[in-house]
């Protein structure tokens, strides 16, 4: 048998919500359900609910503008031994360019002698950025996604 | 349910009777912390023992309680469970807050 007919197939698992910021719980027990199939230790697992939350909250508040009643739509395909993709799809506004992750940005370290630096918000995706092994954003034909890679 | 305060010594304690602080419950909790701070409560201890989870929202909502109090107050985080501890460590956060490993050692003064 050769390596690559060895692998196992990838499983996917398929979830849509509404745009509101109280149903990203229900994302989040899903990733968690799935990467608990996996090696991941528990601070892993608890850093891949953070990602996944973050994108769509940043889904629900930029690309619907906080409303309710659009569709979110999260995939999570699972590649044993190889890596866990989880992709979050919106309808609405892409992101802008300057925000995307090809144009990533840092982490602001705060400095407590310096308020400027104590930011109230925006850390979301630099957090992703930091914790993800790889993430691409894409927009076609009105369906955003957001793609996030994770190594097994 | 929700969040509750309790003057404990020179200091109100603020408690978090969620299990999440994410961006659902981020303007409810910094609405409810400026309105203690409006009220004259500057030194606060928030406890943070029953949340389990905390997002960028959450983080950003006690940031701004921060800013809020500015110079006429303090506000320090005590019982931090895992995923909340690692937050602050990996925004850095936990360089510009005081967190104590329980509220008891939060009112006594002593750092985590």
């Amino acid at each position: 048998m050769t390596d690559k007919a060895s692998q196992q197939p990838s499983q996917t698992l398929t979830l849509s919500i509404d745009s509101r910021l109280e149903d990203t719980v229900l994302v989040a027990m899903a990733v968690r359900g799935v990467c608990a199939m996996t090696a991941m230790s528990q601070k892993e697992l608890n850093r891949m609910e953070l990602c996944v939350v973050e994108v769509v909250n940043n889904a629900i508040e930029h690309a619907y503008q906080g409303r309710s009643g659009h569709r979110i739509e999260v995939e999570l395909i699972y590649s044993p031994e190889e890596n866990l993709e989880i992709v979050v799809s919106d309808y609405g506004s892409a992101m802008p360019e300057e925000v995307r992750p090809e144009n990533k940005k840092e982490l602001v370290v705060p400095d407590p002698h310096n308020p400027d630096t104590l930011l109230a918000s925006g850390r979301g995706l630099a957090i992703v950025e930091k914790l993800m092994d790889h993430i691409h954003y894409q927009s076609h034909e009105g369906r955003n996604s957001f793609h996030m890679f994770r190594a097994l | 349910m929700g969040f509750s305060n309790r003057q404990e010594a020179d200091k109100t304690v603020v408690e978090i009777g969620e299990a999440r602080l994410d961006a659902s419950q981020a303007t409810p909790f910094r609405d409810y912390m400026f309105d203690l701070i409006n009220q004259g409560q500057t030194q606060l201890v928030v406890d943070l023992s029953q949340v389990n989870f905390m997002d960028s929202s959450g983080l950003g909502a006690i940031v701004s309680v921060l800013k809020q109090l500015g110079d006429k107050g303090a506000v320090e985080l005590a019982s931090p469970q895992k995923a909340v501890n690692d937050l602050f460590d990996l925004t850095c956060m936990d360089q510009i807050f005081t967190i104590h490993p329980s509220v008891d050692q939060a009112l006594s003064g002593k750092p985590h």
